[in-house]
Order: structure tokens, then sequence, then C-alpha cells
């Protein structure tokens, strides 16, 4: 393959080019969303210039032209990223490199080198996106790009239904092997950690809370986890899915202890920094100290979580995890290794806290962080506290008199009007219009002031069912505060001073309790049609099979399936489970090939002068394909004497049977063949050299 | 039924006649019993016959014991390149005495005819013989005359020297039912040629064997020499390899595959056969398809022979 004929005949012709332009569109699109837009007018560029060279208006770019091209790009994308080592710039690069190869698109073998590129960009589409919409927007894209494979063979297999065709039957035709691979190619786990991109927003409840933050959350109808339970299933009022906990107020702000210090931003300090002040579960005493009983009611489920680009996980009271990355803090909450940036799925089982051991306590130390104030502010709280300890009531008093207190005169609204310098104060005594973040604050600001240590915990309360139970749907709206105190006889004890105001929220969710207000500035309230909404569980009910069958099929759901399948796992058993499939598949096509093959079948003479052919084979004188009858009897008389006047009158037996239609004859066929053994006869005839078989003159 | 019954009733008369022709002829072209029996069946099988050989190899001989031995008429005809149509066909003359045109039959109004060079003439010439050879008949001012029967051609060419030549299109070759070269004669033959026997004497001496009805008898046995579906399989795959096969730009058409099914049908009963067997069409193959089969390069013999070889006889 060398000189200027080759290459000329190796040009694209124009369907070749529009199918390669096809894919790449294809690929490219979805891709606009995550990488700079700019590409996308760069790609348009290039294939303009591709276009005006096909149509001879214009040259391919030069050497300089396209130096200049990829300095371009890529200070195009130093400037878009400013960081190399992230998985958006590698991407990016790639769809460039792609996009510029379009300017020296020459020969099918550039074509055939940007196809395959495609197909690699398209994968690169499920590092940000594991959809449904996706997964079946990249079968479209392995589609177009095979089809574009297939259109660069020539003319007739460019035809746009014939190349779609084609290539979706090899794909259909690839399904099953997919489907095998898919369930045994062993799961690796990433061999290096890519950098995510840090810049995401973090979604849902954040490591502080001031007034106002949570009633955000509740214009959000983004789902946030989704939890099916294996076993028994907590009631409504259990179902407190604790998240945080913020111990630290500044008079303003509830805050995770050490946050004023500013340890607490996870994107800097990266995964695995303990600089936020937890004790952590499971190191040194803590794990003694407090242990969970073996035995006894506990709530076994599945959490699945959205990305929220925070570590927290979210768990009923006393969880246990043994998921890999998952960690226990001394708050009875869970945290990540690092930001949840994509979905993460854990197991968690709780204990609930009436049942199990209360032989805790509650050191100094703790004891002074949980009783911590500001110096100053909100004097009338303090001023009613203190009134309620003066007067001798127990914890337990203290806290029913203050529930008894919101009961009687508070309002639970989604906009609580704006509250000034002392919070605490104004919501108690003057706008007693609050959200669940105001009341769980001032509850715990005012316990705190009658000396009891209390804390509050931020999570999700409820969620709603889905496909009878299958799962349930946490919400963003489902964004919850409450309260818990410390009573010397039972430990810490959950305290939700919401549900003394509005005990429908926590019954029955945000959208009974708050009515009117819920989801007002959505601006098409499909919440209000049940059809719709019917709809919505129904589409995220097939989101989260898929989530649970496919895309979280890790190592350890791979081995549980295959054990399930398989019994046990060992090299035999998986060498038949692979192989068995697969020879069975090969040996249906082995015998469709040979049964369409065949065609019609052979005249019985035919057959039988073939199995003479054969015992002659054996014998080491093998017909010739084109060998007429006549000659080959000839040659077997030459080459074999012995066997010439029998391998003769068969041939004039089969002759007559199969070319001059004689029914006799093909009986005789059959009958001389009963008793033709080549290996025997020439045996005989060897051992017997001088009788006179010989010399029978038959036919010719 | 009636028709086999036939056959082989006079098989014994038919096969001595066949013998008696192919001894005689082989008197006079010495060592050529293939060639002979070739150009018999190609008459049988009523087709005109090609030679392509260097002179001297005993074309005209061959042509003329064939005359000699079918009692047919024979005339020939030496192509040239000044040859007009009329010089083949005849031409209309005025004779003052009957004050009309009458027609003077040309050299084509013979039984057998032999065009020697034929490709030394002009197309046009070719043309009108060709057309002829086709259609039993020439048209001539109007007025149609049809040729004597049975009408029988052998036409033949140098393969060398063809400088100065029209060389027949594809289609006019189409018009021969075999295209059949002779070759050097075996040593045997040689040598008896040196040792004095003169063929021409020998011509001289051949007498009719069989006369025009007699013949037009044995042209009709052809057509009911049996071809069972085994062999009809063979013929098409044969016909189906030369589509296919990547060497043959051009294919067997339909009418050559049909000759081919009829100068078997001629071979076999040559030699007696009232069915016929792969090997009869193997033996006319490279007559029947060489010159009809268009290849890049290699001859179309030598694919005939390739093919033969490929071809599977009882199927694949």
């Amino acid at each position: 393959m060398s000189g200027g004929v080759s290459q000329l005949e190796s040009l694209l012709p124009r369907e070749s080019l529009l199918w390669i332009f096809a894919a790449q569109l294809a690929v490219l699109l979805p891709h606009s969303v995550h990488l700079p837009l700019w590409l996308l007018g760069g790609w348009c560029i290039a294939v303009y210039w591709r276009l005006e060279v096909f149509r001879g208006r214009r040259e391919m770019p030069g050497r300089m032209v396209k130096l200049l091209a990829v300095s371009l790009a890529l200070a195009g994308l130093v400037l878009t990223y400013r960081r190399w080592f992230a998985l958006e710039p590698m991407v990016a690069l790639l769809a460039v490199s792609f996009t510029l190869k379009n300017i020296e698109l020459v020969s099918r073998r550039d074509a055939l080198l940007s196809l395959l590129l495609a197909y690699f960009l398209a994968a690169t589409l499920f590092v940000f996106e594991q959809t449904i919409p996706y997964a079946l927007y990249g079968i479209l894209c392995v589609v177009i790009i095979t089809a574009a494979l297939i259109a660069q063979q020539g003319l007739g297999s460019a035809r746009p239904g014939r190349a779609l065709g084609m290539s979706a039957k090899l794909l259909a035709q690839a399904m099953p092997v997919m489907l095998v691979l898919f369930v045994v190619v062993p799961r690796l786990g990433p061999l290096w950690a890519v950098p995510q991109n840090s810049n995401a927003a973090t979604t849902g409840i954040s490591d502080s809370m001031s007034p106002g933050d949570l009633s955000e959350l509740s214009k959000s109808a983004k789902p946030a986890l989704r939890i099916s339970f294996d076993g028994p299933v907590p009631p409504p009022e259990q179902r407190y899915w604790r998240g945080l906990v913020y111990t630290h107020f500044d008079g303003r702000r509830w805050s995770e202890p050490g946050a004023d210090r500013g340890g607490l931003n996870w994107g800097r300090s990266g995964p695995g920094s303990r600089g936020h002040g937890r004790s952590h579960r499971g190191e040194g005493n803590d794990a003694s100290e407090r242990p969970l009983p073996a035995v006894g009611p506990r709530f076994r489920y599945q959490v699945i979580q959205e990305p929220s680009n925070s570590p927290w996980l979210f768990a009923l009271a006393r969880p246990h995890s043994e998921t890999r990355g998952v960690r226990e803090t001394g708050d009875d909450t869970l945290v990540y290794k690092m930001p949840v940036a994509s979905r993460l799925a854990y197991d968690v089982r709780s204990w609930p806290r009436d049942n199990a051991s209360s032989d805790a306590r509650l050191d100094a130390l703790e004891r002074r962080n949980h009783l911590q104030l500001p110096a100053e502010g909100n004097p009338r709280a303090r001023a009613w506290a203190r009134a309620r300890r003066d007067e001798g009531l127990s914890a337990e008093a203290i806290s029913d008199a203050l529930l008894n207190f919101y009961n009687r005169r508070f309002t639970y609204t989604l906009r609580p009007p704006a509250l000034g310098a002392d919070s605490v104060d104004e919501f108690l005594f003057s706008t007693r219009e609050g959200f669940c973040e105001h009341f769980a604050s001032s509850y715990v600001f005012t316990m705190r002031a009658a000396g009891v240590p209390a804390r509050v915990v931020a999570g999700y309360q409820g969620g709603e069912w889905v496909e009878q139970q299958e799962y349930l749907l946490v919400r963003e709206y489902d964004a919850h505060a409450w309260a818990e105190i410390w009573l010397p006889a039972r430990g810490w004890v959950r305290v939700d001073p919401t549900a003394s105001v509005a005990p429908e929220r926590i019954r029955d969710g945000l959208q009974s309790a708050a009515a009117d207000e819920f989801m007002q500035d959505a601006l098409v309230p499909l919440h209000k049609f049940a059809f719709i909404s019917r709809l919505q569980l129904q589409w995220d009910m097939v989101n989260y099979r898929w989530y649970k069958t496919v895309v979280s099929f890790d190592s350890e759901r791979q081995q549980g399936l295959l054990r399930r399948i398989l019994g046990e796992i060992s090299p035999l058993r998986m060498a038949l489970f692979i192989g068995l499939p697969m020879l069975l598949a090969l040996l249906c096509l082995l015998l469709w090939l040979k049964l369409s093959s065949r065609g019609p079948t052979l005249p019985v003479a035919s057959r039988l002068y073939l199995r003479f052919c054969q015992r002659m084979a054996g014998a080491g004188l093998a017909r010739n394909p084109g060998e007429a009858p006549g000659d080959y009897a000839r040659r077997i008389e030459r080459e074999l004497p012995r066997l010439g006047p029998i391998a003769a009158r068969i041939t004039s037996a089969y002759e007559k049977a199969a070319y001059g239609g004689d029914p006799l004859a093909e009986k005789q066929l059959r009958r001389l063949l009963r008793t033709f053994w080549p290996m025997r006869l020439a045996g005989d005839a060897l051992r017997h050299t001088d009788s006179p078989t010989e010399g029978q003159s038959v036919g010719q | 039924m009636a028709s086999e019954e036939k056959l082989s009733s006079n098989g014994f008369a038919v096969q001595k006649i066949i013998s008696a022709i192919v001894a005689d002829i082989g008197k006079v072209l010495l060592g050529k019993e293939h060639q002979v029996k070739l150009a018999l069946a190609c008459l049988l099988a009523r087709g005109h016959l090609l030679i392509e050989d260097l002179p001297g190899m005993g074309k005209t001989t061959l042509a003329h014991a064939l005359a000699q031995v079918l009692g047919l008429s024979y005339k020939r005809v030496q192509f040239t390149s000044d040859m007009l149509p009329a010089d083949i066909i005849g031409v209309s003359i005025f004779e003052r005495d009957s004050g009309q045109f009458r027609f003077h039959e040309g050299p084509v109004f013979s039984q057998l005819l032999l065009a020697d060079e034929i490709n030394r003439s002009s197309p046009k010439t070719q043309s009108a013989l060709l057309e002829a050879m086709e259609e039993h008949q020439v048209s001539i001012d109007g007025e149609t005359r049809a040729l004597p029967e049975p009408f029988f051609v052998i036409a033949t060419q140098n393969p060398l020297q063809q400088s100065g030549t029209f060389v027949l299109p594809e289609s006019q070759l189409d018009r021969f039912l075999m295209r059949i070269s002779l070759g050097y004669p075996t040593r045997e033959a040689e040598r008896a040629l040196f040792q004095g026997v003169d063929p021409r004497a020998q011509l001289a001496r051949l007498a009719p064997r069989i006369n025009s009805e007699g013949l037009r008898k044995l042209q009709s046995l052809v057509g009911q020499v049996k071809a069972s579906d085994s062999l009809l399989d063979y013929l098409e795959r044969l016909v189906l390899h030369s589509r296919q096969s990547p060497e043959c730009t051009v294919g067997l058409s339909p009418r050559g595959a049909l000759a081919l099914l009829h100068a078997a049908r001629a071979w076999a009963l040559i030699h007696n056969r009232s069915h016929l067997l792969p090997e009869d069409l193997q033996a006319v193959l490279p007559a029947v398809a060489g010159h009809r089969l268009q290849t890049d390069g290699t001859g179309g013999t030598q694919l005939v022979e390739r093919m033969m070889h490929q071809v599977d006889i009882i199927a694949a």
C-alpha cells in the first residue's frame, strides 16, 4: 500500500465524512453540559473547514495552522480549568483532540481512529452521569458510531437505513455477551483516585444552621435519600434520619463543634481529616464505652443517598454500618470518608435508643460543650429558663413546660418573619411564627439556659413510600431540625418541638402541614396534580431500581449474585458458568451453519456414492472434487488395481442410478457397498497376490 | 418413453455409424480422436465450430473429411480483408437473355462451409456470415432464402499474427458452439505421416457413411439424451461458479449454459449413452465455455480447467 494511487483511493467519500460528523456530534452533544461551550464551537469550525476541503474550496490546513489550533485549544483548556489532574480537564482534552482530528481527516485510517475515539468519549459520559436517560443516550451513541464504522465500508452500506440497521443488529447480537460480561467480569475498584470537581455546590443540609436555612430547602422537591428496609419498618413518627449534630451556638448560627475554628472545610482539608473535633467511635476507648447490643430489635435498611458534596450520611439513631468508608461518630451519626460526590449506597443497622442500654455517661468536656451559650443576648429566654429552674422543676418538666408554651401560642409556617439580633427572644416572645429550625434552636437555647445539656440535630424526617413500600423516598423538603436533651437516667432523648406545634408535619409530612405555603415558589404547581405526582414517583422508582441493579453493581453484589446462581464461587463453577452458555451458543451456531449450508438433501445414490468415496479416502485414495466418477474409477484401477473391478462396478451402478434414473442400479449400489471395505479388500488382495481376482474388465 | 426405446433399438446402428465416422476421419487426421469427436458432437448438436490454430495443423483436412464422410456438400472460402458480404452470400446479376435479375448463390449455400481465417475479413463481411449461421437463412434484395439443411460452418482463425485482422467480438464468438484447437500431432501420428501415409489420398478414398436424412435423425437423437437432476445440479453449479468466481469477469450466459448441455448430450450420444454423465459435461466444457468466459489475463481455457477442478460433481 504505497504510492499516490492508493492514497487517492483511500480518500474519504462524502458519506463517510457525514457519518463521522454525525457520530461526533452525537457524542459531543451531552458533553456540552460538562465541558466548555467553546469546545463545541471549535468542533463546528473544524467540521466546516473539513467540508470546505471536501468541496475543493480550501486546502487541508498546513502545519502552522494545525500548530496554532492545538496551542489555542490547549490555552483554552488551561484558562478554563487551571487544574490539570482532574477528571473534567482530561475528558476535555480528549474531546479537544477528537475535535482537532477533523482537520486532518484524510484517509480511512484517520476515520477509523476518529470513530474509535468516539467510542471512548461516549464511555466517558458515564463518569459524569449514570442515569437511565444517559444510558439510553449512550446506547444510541454506540449505535450511531457503529453505523458510521459500517458506513466506512463503501457506498451500499453507507445508506442510513442499512448502516443503522446493520449496527443495531450487530449490537443486538453482542447483547448476550454484554450481559454475561456484566455479571462475571471482576469489578475492580478505581485504580487511582481521580479528583472530582470540587467547585460543585453542596446541596442539602450544611454544616451550620441559621434561621431560614431549612425553609430554603423546603422549596426543593429533589430526592435526597432512598431507603429500603429489610425487615421491620419504623412507624412514621420514628423516622428521624439524623445527619448532623449542632452543638455550638454563636447567638445566631448553630454549628458543629469546632466549626468556628474553621476546621470543617472538607474540600480543603481533604478526606480523612479529623479537624472537626468529633470523637469517632471505633477508635480508642469509645468502642468499648458504648457497645451496641448484638441482639435485640433493630432496623436494617439500605440508604441510597443523592450526591450532596458533603460527607454526612443519614440514619436512624444509634446506627452502625459495615459499608466501606462509612464511620460512626460519637454523636450517633455516620460520616463518609469524603464528600459524597455521586450516589452512594450504604447499609445501616440501627438500634432505637429506648431499647439500647442506657449506661452512658456524659463527661465533663461534653457536658460543657452541650451547655455552651454565647456570653450575652436573648435575656428574656434566659430569664424564663432560670425561672423554671428556680421552681425546682426537673429537666423533663422544664421541657414539657416549654413544649406546652409552644403548643398554646405558636404557628408553624414556611414563611417566618425576619428576626433581629436576639433571635430566640424575638421568636419566643414576639413573632411566634417559625419553621422547624426556629423551634429547635429556641428549644435548645432555652434548655441549655435552664442547665439541661441539649443539642440541635439536623437531618430529614418522614419520607414517602414508593411502589407499595418498596422504598422510602425522602426529598429535600423533608429536611428537618429537632432537639436532643440529656437525661441522666436515659441518656440522649429526642425532643421535637415542631411536633407540639404541628404534629401533622411529623405524621404526614410537610405538604399537609404547610398546606398552601408548600412549594409556593414553584413555577408550575405540579405537586397539586395527583396524576403527575404519581408519575414522578413511578419515574423515581424506575431510577431507583436502575441504580440498585445496574449502577451499584459492585464486586460485593457481584459475588452475592454469583453465589446465588452458582452456590459457591469456585474456578470450576465459574468456568462452567461462562463456558457452558458460550459453548451452547457456538454449538447452535455450528448446527445452524451446517443446516443452512447443506442446501437441498442429496439424492440417495449420491449419498451412497459419497460413502464409497469416503471409504476410498480412508484407503488413501480420495476423490478430487471435480473428478468425474468414471475418471475416479479409472484412477483407482490404475493406482490400486486390486480394487479396480469392484470400484468400476460401483461407479457404473452409481452412474446408472444417479444419471440414468435406474432404480435397480440404486439397489445394486447399496448391495455392492455393503461388502465394500477397501482396507480389508486391499489387505486380502495383498495376501493372495497370485489369486486370479484381477483382470475382470468392467465398464469402460 | 417411445423416443427412448427408439434410441435404444437403434443404439447398435447409431453406435456403428458413429464409430465408423470417427474411424474414417481418424485415418485422415491421425491421433486427433478427441478433437474429431468434438467436431462431430458440435455438428450433431447443430452448432458451428471455430478452430483456432496455426496454419498446417489440419484444420482444412478435418473440415474436408467431415464433409466427405457425412456426405455433405462442401465449400471453402478464404477470407481476406477486401471481401464483401456478397462474396459469401451471393449476388443478383442482370441477365440480358431473360431480361431479369438472377441470383447467383454464394459459397454460403452449402452444407458445410469452411470459412478460413475468418478474422482477416472486415466486420461487415464477418457479420454477414455470422448472421447466416444464426438464422440459417440469408436475405438478399428483400428476398429471404433458406440455406441448405444441415448447415454447418467451420471457421478457422490464426491465433498468431493478429496484425491486420479484425478480432471477432465476444458477441460473435458466442455464435460458435465450440472453439477447439487441434494442436501438434502425437509422435506416433507424426511418424506415420513421415512414413508416407498420405492424408490427401485417404481423403479422396473416403466414402459417405451417412446421408443428410440419417444425419438429421442423429441430430434429433441428441435431444433425447436424458439429463438427470443430479447432472443438472452439477451444470447449475458450474454455471454459478463461472458467474461468481472472482477470476471471471463475465460468466456463462443462459445461452452458454444451454449450449453446454446440448453439446454434452451430443457427446454422450457419440459415446453411446442414453443419459448424460458428468464426464460428458467435462469433456465438452473447455470447448464450449472457453471462448465464452471473459477473464482478466489468463486464458479462458485455463480458467475452465480450474473450474472443473474446483466445482464438486456431487454437491458440496
